[in-house]
């Protein structure tokens, strides 16, 4: 279970930290700001954040089938990696109901 | 349990099973439709990145007409009219192909056959040719953003539609990009705008939408996931309660 939720846990920082690049960094440099090299130097956000999110949608997949969670639960845990801060959020309740042995 | 009562539980049952079969299918479905979707705009961008292919040469008249929207094949075509300027206007705010930002100088000229077109003459200023004009240059679909205000001699945006009401003759859609005016068979001697031709754009890069395909679908295979694992859940459950 260790190796499970350590995988998670590593995927909930990545995806959040993609999730906090995309929300307060890209979209506001695309939508608000009219500088196409700034744009270009940020274009490999949404890409990016988009496999973290798919690898993090697997992973909490994982973690909450191991963990016999309800299917509520579940699809909370996927939908977390899609808010800035939700899935820090998650990986903290992870870390206290499932502390590292 | 009465049998009508323990039937009427039977097909609850059974209906609940249906409706969420079908709420499944629904998602899943959905999911599927939009990994498509996503999968189009990424080919829709890596055909973007090729370059265009010039189209012959054609008379304005065969791929438009007045009053009609510009069709899909008449867009960036390069074509040929002849007819009188009657009037000039500054359009300001103009962008051309390096991105210079300036005042271009359009034209209304109507087309021999019935009709009018706005015609980018220049960036410089000059005289409007009087008598019989052939041009020659690349059709344009209108614009829809104001890049300055209107008044009587400047337009706001290249949009034939500022002129209805103003001028009492049809208009054509979209504008033509001079290459080439010839008045008396001589050439004018004008400094023309470079544009590039028009390409639908999708926003976002390739990569990015094909993780998107890969999302959608995902999400697809986890709806289909999601009614086994609650059915596995509730056995388990089911095993843990009975007694050994």
């Amino acid at each position: 279970m260790n190796g499970v939720i350590k995988r998670y846990r590593v995927m909930a920082f990545a995806a959040g930290i993609m999730s906090l690049l995309l929300w307060f960094v890209e979209l506001p440099v695309v939508y608000l700001l009219d500088n196409p090299d700034l744009e270009a130097k940020v274009k490999w956000i949404p890409f990016v954040h988009g496999y973290v999110y798919a690898f993090y949608v697997l992973a909490a997949i994982h973690f909450t089938a191991r963990a016999r969670f309800t299917i509520k639960r579940m699809i909370l845990f996927i939908l977390a990696g899609t808010l800035p801060v939700a899935s820090f959020i998650a990986e903290r309740r992870v870390m206290r109901e499932f502390p590292l042995t | 349990m009465s049998v009508v009562s323990k039937m009427k539980t039977t097909s609850d049952i059974a209906l609940k099973k249906v409706g969420l079969a079908l709420v499944v299918l629904g998602l899943c479905g959905a999911f599927i439709r939009l990994g498509f979707w996503q999968l189009d705009r990424a080919a829709d961008l890596k055909e973007l990145q090729k370059p265009y292919i010039e189209q012959p040469l054609i008379p304005l008249t065969d791929v438009a007409t007045p009053s009609t929207n510009l069709s899909d094949s008449a867009i960036n075509r390069i074509v040929t009219f002849s007819g009188r300027y009657v009037a000039q206007f500054d359009a300001p705010g103009q962008r051309d192909r390096s991105g210079v930002v300036g005042t271009w100088l359009v034209g209304l000229l109507e087309v021999n056959g019935g009709g009018a077109i706005l015609v980018v003459r220049s960036d410089q200023k000059s005289e409007l040719p009087k008598g019989e004009v052939d041009v020659e240059g690349r059709l344009l679909v209108r614009q829809f953003e104001d890049r300055a205000d209107k008044s009587g001699d400047q337009l706001s945006r290249l949009d034939p539609s500022l002129l209805v009401g103003t001028y009492d003759l049809p208009v054509f859609d979209g504008y033509v990009v001079a290459r080439s005016e010839i008045v008396d068979s001589k050439v004018l001697t004008l400094p023309r705008v470079k544009v590039d031709p028009a390409r639908p754009s999708v926003p976002g890069y390739y990569w990015q939408h094909i993780s998107y395909v890969v999302i959608w679908w995902l999400m697809a295979l986890v709806v289909l996931f999601l009614p086994l694992y609650g059915r596995r859940r509730k056995s388990e459950a089911k095993n843990e309660e009975e007694p050994i």
